[in-house]
């Protein structure tokens, strides 16, 4: 199963690959029409500034998920087939409880929207999209690493 | 072949059996419940009520769960004893159900304070579905209503009927909401939220009277005033089921005593949930800690364990999640403690005005305890802290920022995990 | 990855480019690629990076931060990134006036012949009459020698760019109540280079953060361009260079010929490329290079310099914006010369695939390890001669296997100037406006449209020029254009007397056909944008068609811009009065709603003329059209005579 990576020597803490995640997950997947959209997109993984280097932050679909365990909606499923943690928008009450009890604060509530937001490594798309947006190649898409 | 009975269908129940089959195929499993619904979210019932959700979205598994995974279910069947000498259960009925290993996951129930009139008709707990339809059928007759205790379930009762457009109010002996997760100064915001959107609370009273001729009319408080009402919810606490095993051998104080493999004294039984009292990592005492992901996580370990493997559970700690009109609010571990007490330190960022709060409580530079209102962002990373009892000393200027988040804490986690290159 | 037919519609260029990939060339349209997915933060226009506290930006989600270090939001951000392009829009082409007029000077102290060179190899000043009329608008008496208005009307022109108050001259050429909006709205242009300056200063960290008042200032010193800078550059090239006339040419890399010394003029300044026409018509060079075993020379242009030999002496076009790579991957260019703007440096590069030479002429625009022969106006021929000999030498060097020149070559007339437009339109007997005014007053012509701007690799070549000026003959506008847009509707056919019959609505056909002339006007570069400023002042002289610019049944539009350049022109037109749309893609200020909203809406309350944003060529036309048609109205006018 691929999963998201990052090279901290290489992230400049552009933000591209948020801007690029929200786009991606807006109705329209354009820039210039997703900022105008009313129920306004938000990028489902974030850059972190610790000790002079940029880390970005994303769901990392854990084997084990706390979330999964934590969702009292039954909301949050792990399909075994897609090695991903599933989010079900119709279960979700917006309780944060995943919110709580991620060990990588990878999820993030979307208080207008009362979703959580999190990354799904863009399952509707070919690879996600953050991939291609950085500029420097800092946001690797690769198999596994165990 | 086994014989496995676990005494409980909601959080620890299924987490345990689903734990079980992921390392038992073959052994028999037989899940015992005292309600005649499969398992549900019980923690969804007041949005339920509110109509936040169709009850369809109640259940926590879906109609073919048990087939699939080969479980027995027995609903509307009350366990009234466990018999370890024999290792065997005895219902209500009278019927017995032997097992080669018992979990007992019977929750617990709401508490009923001894007030006059607190037997009436309309007066309930909050705590099973059956009770919530039962409410739910009065509302069109109710004007309104009445919360006794200022807790998570009497306040999400609370927001269910002012949904329902019912009037409500709020009765809290403390001189806060929500005692037992917040400190005062973050109750204060909770509690100004709740205003603005029309829940009356009332602090510092106590209701001293129910009031009525067979159907509840009104309501007094000790202070004398009194006030309409024909529904009471009664939200002051839960205490665990331990009925079933008050005249045996098993150990329990406030709940069924576990060890670190969720077992009790007796070899193979074990107990999980709101009626297992367990080593709290955050006061390192055993206590009970009654939420709906403990329950997951315990019923997940001693499920594991009846099926053979060795999960040690580190313990549990207060954890709750909750949002009221916009405000979100968390509160982990140790959330108050008394100002002359040194042994703790206190880290504290608020701004009243944009109804945040951050507060973080130390002991010895290890975090146990944390209030987050407004912003509850950090709250998965500071959990973590707290679980892994890591020494913040060297993060400790960095703990209150705003984006303070894994990358500030990546060289002070157990984890191992592969992220970054 | 595109097709190629998705990157250009125009064969030629579809062709230069299968070649460029087969030789594993890399053009623009490869770069553009390797570059996407572009900044979001820079699309939006809030990313600032005026000051060392930042470099900032906006979250265009809401959620991050909402203002930089300093406190600017992105209506502040936005509008100044924009502010900073009209300057340097502003500043290409006002110093391209300023070289122009400069050297009006030179030739007023006579220094302009070079060491050897007969005297008639020098800049002369071929339209004397034009002079007196830029004389008398300067106040001076026409009476005087030639030298002398020559020498005074130099100094004042070059007095426009030092100017500091007051209005500029040539800004009282546009109509009173024009003038009036100007002086009420106070941004009147007072000095050429003052207004640069002054709204490069408020784009300074912590000056001006009302996003408004910077657009204001922001249309003040577009206005010293179009009034200013520009309209000096044109007035005084006609003036030393002679206006131009109508005149027949041809236009695509057809243009190159096998067996002739191809030198490619390119950029933008035509003091050079006069030179370069002339010297490639010296007897002596003509000998070397038939010695060397070529036919001849071949002089061909690219860009804006192209437009200015053509409309001077008809040279032939080698092809607009994008195809500046491709004439040298045809393999047939011995030398490229070029001089300022549009420029890319990727040239540098892709002629050393090829034995072409790529010379710099000017000292504002170098190329690291590129030859450099400065170009300066006391040796301007010899310094011509020195570059074409360099190319004919290089004759030898061309790889004649590597050549492959896609055959197709348009005809095309180009040439018109407003001054053209009175003597055509008016008669042998009477130059007037008259019958222009009338076509537009009875409904033959519904109205007038400028087609102007560049090319950008982000659109399919060519396409959107192309399929708006099609499509607004096809309803009776009369297109006028420059520039590169002219180029790419001339390589489609547009610009000759016979598109008329073939694309054109019925009365625009009627009015073609009687006066001659193809229903698409080219008017010359992008300095010449200032042409159409002057032509529709004359409009409004004339009568009938209202009191101020705004009132004339009219629309602008740049289907394919990339430039600072265009967006100054953009600035200068709607601060003109004119509804002015921009292709392809909007300004990047979408991150500011505010500016957004004001550039597009607001903004007309005050100028009267507004910009809009339209990625569909089709779409463009019914907007300017339904534009015209709602100023006509205004006017009292009937709806256009072959309404379709």
């Amino acid at each position: 199963m691929k999963q998201l990576y990052y090279d901290v020597k290489k992230c400049l803490g552009c933000k591209s690959c948020e801007v690029a995640c929200a786009v991606a997950h807006s109705l329209s997947d354009e820039l210039f029409k997703a900022i105008k959209e009313e129920k306004l997109s938000l990028p489902r993984k974030k850059v972190f500034f610790s000790k002079a280097k940029n880390y970005p932050v994303s769901c990392r679909h854990c084997k084990d998920p706390k979330c999964v365990d934590a969702c009292m909606a039954a909301a949050l499923t792990y399909d075994k087939e897609k090695g991903m943690v599933l989010h079900d928008e119709a279960r979700c009450v917006g309780c944060w409880m995943c919110v709580m009890v991620c060990p990588y604060g990878a999820v993030r509530p979307n208080l207008k929207t009362k979703m959580p937001l999190r990354c799904d490594k863009c399952k509707d798309k070919k690879e996600p999209s953050c991939v291609k947006a950085c500029p420097t190649g800092a946001v690797i898409w690769q198999e596994e690493v165990k | 072949m086994k014989q496995f009975i676990i005494i409980g269908n909601s959080a620890a129940g299924i987490a345990c059996v689903e734990a079980i089959r992921q390392r038992d195929k073959e052994s028999k499993i037989t899940i015992i419940s005292d309600e005649d619904y499969p398992s549900y979210c019980r923690c969804l019932i007041s949005y339920y009520l509110a109509q936040d959700v169709k009850e369809d979205k109640l259940l926590y598994r879906p109609a073919s769960f048990y087939k699939e995974n080969n479980i027995e279910v027995i609903l509307n069947k009350k366990v009234a004893r466990v018999d370890p000498k024999k290792n065997r259960i005895v219902c209500e009925d009278k019927t017995a159900l032997n097992y080669d290993s018992l979990l007992i996951a019977t929750g617990s129930s709401p508490k009923f304070p001894d007030i006059s009139g607190i037997k009436k008709n309309g007066v309930y707990g909050f705590r099973t579905i059956k009770e919530i339809k039962e409410i739910e059928g009065l509302i069109p007759l109710t004007r309104a209503a009445c919360i006794l205790g200022g807790g998570l379930i009497g306040l999400k009762a609370a927001y269910a009927l002012k949904k329902r457009n019912i009037d409500v109010k709020v009765v809290i002996k403390s001189p806060q909401v929500l005692s037992q997760m917040l400190d005062f100064e973050a109750a204060g915001l909770v509690r100004k939220r709740l205003e603005e959107n029309g829940i009356d609370i009332i602090l510092g009273n106590d209701v001293s009277e129910i009031i009525g001729e067979g159907d509840i009319r009104a309501i007094k408080l000790d202070s004398g005033k009194a006030f309409e009402s024909s529904l009471v919810i009664v939200g002051k606490g839960v205490s665990p089921n331990i009925s079933l095993v008050k005249d045996t051998e098993i150990k329990f104080n406030e709940g069924i005593i576990t060890g670190e493999l969720l077992k009790t004294n007796i070899a193979n039984i074990y107990a999980a949930g709101d009626v297992c009292e367990s080593y709290d990592i955050t006061t390192g005492k055993h206590s009970v800690n009654a939420l709906w992901p403990i329950a997951v996580e315990q019923g997940k370990a001693a499920g594991a364990n009846m099926a053979g493997d060795s999960v040690k559970y580190d313990g549990s700690l207060g954890i709750n999640s909750i949002e009221f009109f916009g405000l979100a609010v968390v509160s982990l571990g140790i959330y108050k403690v008394k100002e002359a007490d040194k042994e703790f330190e206190e880290l504290k960022i608020s701004n009243e005005k944009e109804a945040r709060y951050k507060k973080l409580i130390l002991k010895n530079n290890i975090l146990v305890g944390a209030v987050l209102v407004g912003d509850i962002r950090p709250s998965g990373v500071l959990l973590r802290l707290i679980r892994e009892r890591i020494n913040i000393s060297s993060i400790k200027d960095a703990l209150l920022c705003e984006d303070f988040g894994y990358p500030d804490m990546i060289d002070l986690v157990k984890g191992g995990e592969k992220i970054y290159v | 990855m595109s097709s190629i037919e998705q990157k250009s519609i125009d064969p030629a260029t579809q062709e230069a480019l299968r070649k460029a990939k087969e030789e594993n060339i890399k053009t623009a349209w490869d770069r553009l690629e390797s570059q996407e997915p572009q900044c979001g933060f820079g699309q939006l226009g809030v990313c600032c990076t005026v000051c060392a506290m930042g470099p900032c930006r906006i979250d265009p989600f809401g959620e991050g931060a909402q203002a930089g270090v300093c406190g600017a939001d992105a209506d502040t951000i936005a509008a100044r990134n924009l502010a900073r392009k009209i300057a340097v829009g502003a500043s290409a082409h006002s110093d391209h006036g300023r070289d122009v007029a400069h050297t009006l000077a030179i030739i007023a102290e006579g220094h302009s012949h070079s060491g050897k060179g007969s005297h008639s190899h020098d800049y002369g000043i071929l339209d004397v009459e034009k002079l007196k009329v830029l004389a008398q608008e300067y106040d001076i008496d026409t009476n005087k020698s030639q030298e002398q208005i020559v020498k005074e009307l130099s100094q004042k022109l070059l007095a426009e760019f030092g100017r500091q108050e007051g209005e500029l001259t040539f800004s009282k050429r546009a109509p009173k109540k024009r003038r009036e909006i100007w002086k009420k709205l106070d941004i009147v242009p007072r000095g050429i280079d003052r207004e640069v300056v002054e709204l490069l200063h408020t784009t300074h960290m912590g000056v001006d953060n009302d996003y408004k008042n910077i657009i204001k200032t922001g249309m003040r010193c577009a206005l010293s361009d179009g009034w200013g800078g520009s309209m000096i550059a044109t007035d005084v090239q006609d003036v030393i260079l002679g206006s131009p006339v109508p005149v027949r040419s041809k236009v695509n890399l057809g243009v190159l010929k096998e067996n002739y010394v191809n030198i490619v003029v390119h950029g933008h300044e035509p003091i050079l490329s006069e030179m370069a026409v002339k010297a490639s018509q010296d007897p002596e060079l003509v000998k070397l290079a038939k010695s060397k075993g070529a036919q001849g020379i071949n002089l061909a242009g690219i860009c804006c310099t192209a437009n200015e030999v053509l409309m001077r002496h008809g040279i032939p076009v080698a092809g607009n914006f994008l195809q500046q790579e491709l004439a040298i991957i045809t393999g047939a260019v011995e030398v490229m010369m070029v001089d300022v703007q549009c420029i890319m440096p990727a040239l540098r590069e892709i002629a050393s695939c090829f034995h072409t030479k790529l010379v710099t002429t000017s000292p504002k625009a170098r190329f690291p390890g590129v030859t450099h022969i400065e170009f300066t106006i006391d040796k301007a021929y010899e310094v011509a001669k020195q570059i074409i000999q360099l190319g004919i030498e290089n004759f030898s060097n061309r790889n004649k296997g590597r050549v492959n020149i896609p055959k197709q070559e348009m005809d095309l007339v180009a040439g018109f100037t407003k001054e053209i437009i009175f003597q055509i339109l008016g008669g042998r007997y009477r130059a007037t406006y008259k019958p222009l005014n009338e076509a537009i007053i009875s409904g033959r012509l519904r109205g007038l449209a400028g087609v102007v701007g560049c090319n950008n690799v982000k659109q399919t070549h060519d396409y959107f020029h192309t399929a708006l000026v099609k499509e607004l003959i096809k309803r009776d506008v009369l297109v006028l254009q420059t520039g590169c847009s002219a180029i790419a509707c001339a390589k489609q056919g547009l610009l000759i007397p016979e598109a008329a019959k073939e694309y054109a609505g019925k009365g625009l056909q009627e009015i073609c056909e009687a006066v001659g002339i193809p229903p698409v006007l080219h008017l010359g570069s992008c300095v010449d944008n200032s042409r159409i400023l002057s032509a529709a002042s004359y409009i409004i002289k004339e009568g009938g068609l209202g009191e101020d610019l705004s009132d004339i049944p009219a629309a602008g539009c740049a289907p394919e811009w990339m430039s600072e350049k265009a967006i100054t022109i953009g600035f200068y037109f709607v601060a003109s009065g004119v509804y002015t749309v921009f292709g392809a893609q909007p300004f990047a200020t979408l991150g500011s709603k505010n500016l957004t909203d004001y550039l597009t809406g607001g903004m007309e309350k005050d100028v009267a003329g507004r910009f809009e944003f339209c990625d569909d060529p089709l779409k463009m036309a019914q907007l300017m059209i339904a534009h015209i048609d709602k100023k006509r109205r205004a006017l009292n006018l009937k709806p256009a005579m072959y309404e379709s």
